[in-house]
């Protein structure tokens, strides 16, 4: 009786320790539909239908392995990835990676304040008022350490989501043209500037450059040990999966109740209450509220989690004193990005007729056009023995890391020539 | 001086002048105090290091050996050496909590007695600057806003490499990290800098110097040894040593240019404000090994006919030094000294109480001419923090602290172990 207590304990304790584990897939997932995995999705959906579902499978494959580099990253070296870069490509090429990493951050907090607006916009608050009001409420969250407790409520928001996944059901899509969407790279659009562009952002915004950083230094920060690897790899891949399920219903819900129905000049200036009409199945009239709700929650949570992450990568990276435990005069360096971004942020969104959505978008292009540069970066180190040790990649993960930068240098060769005057693939 | 990334990429030259590849990494020996370069790392996959002893000069971008090219006994890597660029640049320096704080962004190298010794990390901005080849640019900038860019060292003496961590993180030898030992400070404490500088040749100690901000360089002059301090401001323009003198109290400012040719010391006392250079003309004037050679003019004296509170409050006017303030004298017009007082007893005090009645009267002094032994001698037998000293007519002159008086009679060796008292 006794072995059969003792290993029902060993179960459980198993069960403790994937406890003690999980955390940053998971939150990571959730900041990973933020204003702009809403608005790209929803844009999917709208504009190509089931179109880009092929896409979005194969993002989730390289979204499973990215964010398993990184947590093994993260384990076994127990540092972060500016940490990493720094030691192994020196001043030179960490200021590039970095100068990178704040421009692509840099809009993405951009997008995390447009979505702010715009979900207030819904509840009939100017913009002028909102984005102020939060920049500053953000600041303070952040610089009073009280960021952990609002990331549960603002997670709770997040919960929103799941309403897609209802209304994705409740508007009977039809199953075979999901299926055939999810399978099938359809000739007929797929050669445009237009779908090239929103390829970009749907792989800027699913496998975030942000993300790679904030997820590695969650990681490492919890100080797990070797051979928890294993829970930490769970938490990650059960992290991407989710992400992408949400990411998926967001698409198939837009689409069935979108698709068709918006002229090209509504496509190319959507507002945030035509993609709040995706959960009328659910939640009918209050469909913009319940919308404007999530929106808002998963803006504030990536707008507080951007900024600061940024902040982070970028000390550590140059050796700087980091921290919101110090004064201002102690790690200047520190609260000047971190304030910078945030007030950036706002202020680009508060130029008179920026068109929100579009800026939204935007965002993600940018995200989408440096991605390949940090995934190439993770990958010289993760295929250093000197860094990992025999935990380097395996030929799996390399091949679709590899392909991941393939296809993003693919899609931006193919923008840039669709973009050209009198080409074959304008439109 | 030399900088590590200085010298990674530098064409090695043999000594026929044929070209022997270039410098990947420099391998160090680690060894107390300062690491010693053991020689260059020319192929970092084949691990073919040449040895420091074939080695003639380092001049600009160029490695100079001093034998022929195939001559060079080149030898594979070992593993108790390290390697710099890979294993030390870069990397996280940890204090004794274990917090991160500064990462090293260069290494600096210097020349002693035909051996390259690694002798400090650059923690600071310049650092950056240099490897990012805008330093000169860096500076422009600063000097623009009227500001320096302070080179910012740890030495290496405080830094001791961490042991490499357990092998299962990740493959062995990965993991050389360093730990700041006995002090917790970013920055390098003015006496550590006088290490450095004490080992470095006239050249480099102007350039240290130079980069330093005043009362900084005051501070590491004063922890240096009386010589070096000699030759430290015998090699700096006159402008610069007034303005670094004038931040020193002006007895070590007297020996200091005691020992400099008289019409240089000239030039220097000419250039210091009026008040300080009419301190250090007076103390001059005195055997170096008397106790007017040694005294000091900071002091604090006030009036017999101040009240305890008046008393205060002339302190508070005056904000002496810490040296000087452990003892206030009690003198009267003439400076004639008639008692002293100790911050303790004018506190306790009451506000009105002349402070003529509560001085101590007989007050232990010493002559201008009394000799180091005697003041030494004076100092224990009292149990003094410091000893007046007053001329043939009993006029208080200065001060000498008991600091100074073991600097006189105790030998080198056993000085560095006294912890400082003033």
């Amino acid at each position: 009786m006794l072995g059969g207590l003792i290993a029902r304990l060993r179960r459980f304790r198993r069960v403790f320790i994937l406890l003690a584990v999980i955390g940053p897939g998971l939150i990571t997932s959730n900041a990973d539909n933020d204003a702009g995995g809403i608005a790209t999705y929803s844009q999917a959906g709208a504009q190509f239908g089931y179109k880009m579902l092929w896409l979005l499978l194969l993002i989730t494959i390289s979204l499973v392995v990215t964010n398993e580099m990184g947590a093994r990253m993260g384990v076994i070296t127990g540092k972060g990835l500016a940490d990493l870069i720094r030691e192994r490509f020196g001043v030179r090429g960490t200021t590039f990676a970095m100068a990178l990493l704040m421009v692509a951050n840099a809009f993405t907090t951009v997008a995390e304040f447009a979505g702010i607006a715009a979900a207030m916009e819904l509840y009939g608050i100017s913009k002028y008022i909102s984005v102020p009001v939060m920049a500053v409420v953000i600041w303070l969250l952040v610089v009073r350490g009280s960021y952990p407790v609002v990331e549960k409520v603002l997670l709770a928001i997040g919960l929103m989501y799941i309403t897609y996944v209802v209304s994705g059901l409740l508007v009977h899509p039809s199953w075979g043209d999901v299926l055939r969407g999810s399978v099938d790279v359809p000739h007929d659009v797929v050669v445009s500037n237009a779908y090239f562009l929103l390829a970009i952002a749907l792989i800027g915004t699913t496998v975030t450059p942000w993300m790679q950083f904030y997820l590695q230094a969650a990681v490492a920060e919890k100080g797990i040990p070797n051979e928890q690897l294993a829970y930490s790899r769970i938490d990650v891949i059960v992290g991407a999966f989710v992400t992408d399920f949400i990411a998926f219903f967001i698409v198939i819900a837009t689409a069935a109740t979108l698709y068709g129905h918006l002229s090209p000049e509504q496509l190319s200036n959507m507002q945030a209450g035509d993609y709040a009409k995706a959960l009328g199945p659910v939640a009918g009239n209050a469909a913009k509220l319940l919308f404007g709700a999530g929106l808002f929650g998963a803006s504030v949570l990536a707008g507080s989690v951007v900024p600061l992450s940024t902040s982070y990568a970028v000390t550590e990276a140059f050796g700087w004193e980091r921290g919101v435990g110090n004064r201002f005069s102690e790690a200047p360096a520190f609260f000047a990005i971190f304030t910078g971004l945030i007030a950036f942020g706002a202020a680009v969104v508060l130029i008179p007729g920026v068109p929100l959505v579009g800026v939204i978008l935007a965002s993600q292009d940018v995200n989408g056009l440096i991605l390949p540069v940090v995934l190439v970066y993770m990958l010289v180190l993760l295929n250093d023995r000197r860094v990992m040790g025999r935990y380097v990649n395996g030929p799996v993960a390399n091949a679709i890391g590899g392909s991941t930068v393939m296809l993003l240098l693919l899609l931006t060769a193919l923008l840039l020539v669709s973009a050209l005057p009198g080409s074959p693939l304008a439109g | 001086m030399l900088f590590l990334t200085e010298v990674l990429g530098a064409e090695v030259v043999d000594v026929r002048q044929r070209r022997s590849g270039r410098v990947r990494d420099l391998a160090v020996r680690i060894q107390e105090p300062y690491p010693v370069v053991t020689g260059l790392v020319v192929s970092r996959s084949r691990e073919l290091v040449i040895p420091w002893s074939s080695v003639r000069a380092i001049a600009g971008r160029e490695v100079a050996l001093r034998v022929a090219r195939d001559e060079v006994e080149k030898y594979p890597a070992s593993p108790d050496e390290v390697w710099l660029a890979r294993d030390v640049l870069d990397k996280q320096i940890v204090d004794l909590d274990g917090r991160r704080v500064v990462r090293v962004n260069d290494l600096q190298l210097t020349e002693v007695r035909g051996e390259l010794l690694l002798v400090a990390a650059d923690i600071g901005i310049r650092g950056i600057l240099r490897r990012l080849g805008v330093e000169g640019l860096g500076k422009a900038v600063a000097h623009l806003f009227g500001r320096t860019l302070p080179m910012v060292l740890v030495a290496w003496n405080v830094v001791a490499p961490l042991e490499p961590q357990a092998a299962e993180t990740a493959s062995a030898g990965d993991e050389l990290r360093l730990r700041i030992s006995g002090r917790r400070i970013a920055k390098l404490h003015p006496a550590d800098i006088a290490d450095i500088v004490e080992e470095l040749g006239a050249k480099d100690r102007k350039a240290v110097f130079e980069a330093l901000e005043e009362d900084i360089a005051a501070d590491t002059l004063e922890e240096m040894e009386l010589e070096d301090q000699v030759s430290v401001i015998e090699h700096m323009d006159a402008e610069r040593a007034s303005e670094i003198l004038e931040e020193m109290p002006p007895d070590e400012v007297a020996d200091i240019l005691a020992e400099i040719p008289e019409h240089r010391a000239q030039e220097i006392l000419g250039l210091m404000e009026r008040e300080e250079r009419d301190d250090v003309q007076e103390l001059l004037a005195y055997r170096e090994d008397t106790a007017g050679g040694l005294m000091t003019t900071e002091f604090v004296a006030v009036k017999e006919d101040l009240t305890a509170q008046q008393c205060i409050d002339e302190l508070r006017r005056m904000e002496p030094d810490a040296e000087s303030v452990y003892y206030v004298f009690v003198v009267d017009d003439q400076e004639h000294l008639h008692g002293v007082l100790s911050l303790r007893d004018l506190i306790v005090a009451p506000p009105e109480k002349p402070i003529r009645e509560i001085m101590i009267r007989n007050v232990v002094t010493v002559r201008l001419d009394a000799s180091v032994e005697e003041v030494a001698a004076v100092l224990s037998k009292y149990n003094l923090l410091a000893v007046p000293v007053v001329d043939a007519e009993d006029r208080l002159q200065g001060i000498v602290t008991v600091d100074d008086a073991l600097d006189e009679v105790l030998p080198d060796s056993v000085k560095r172990k006294l912890p400082r008292v003033f």
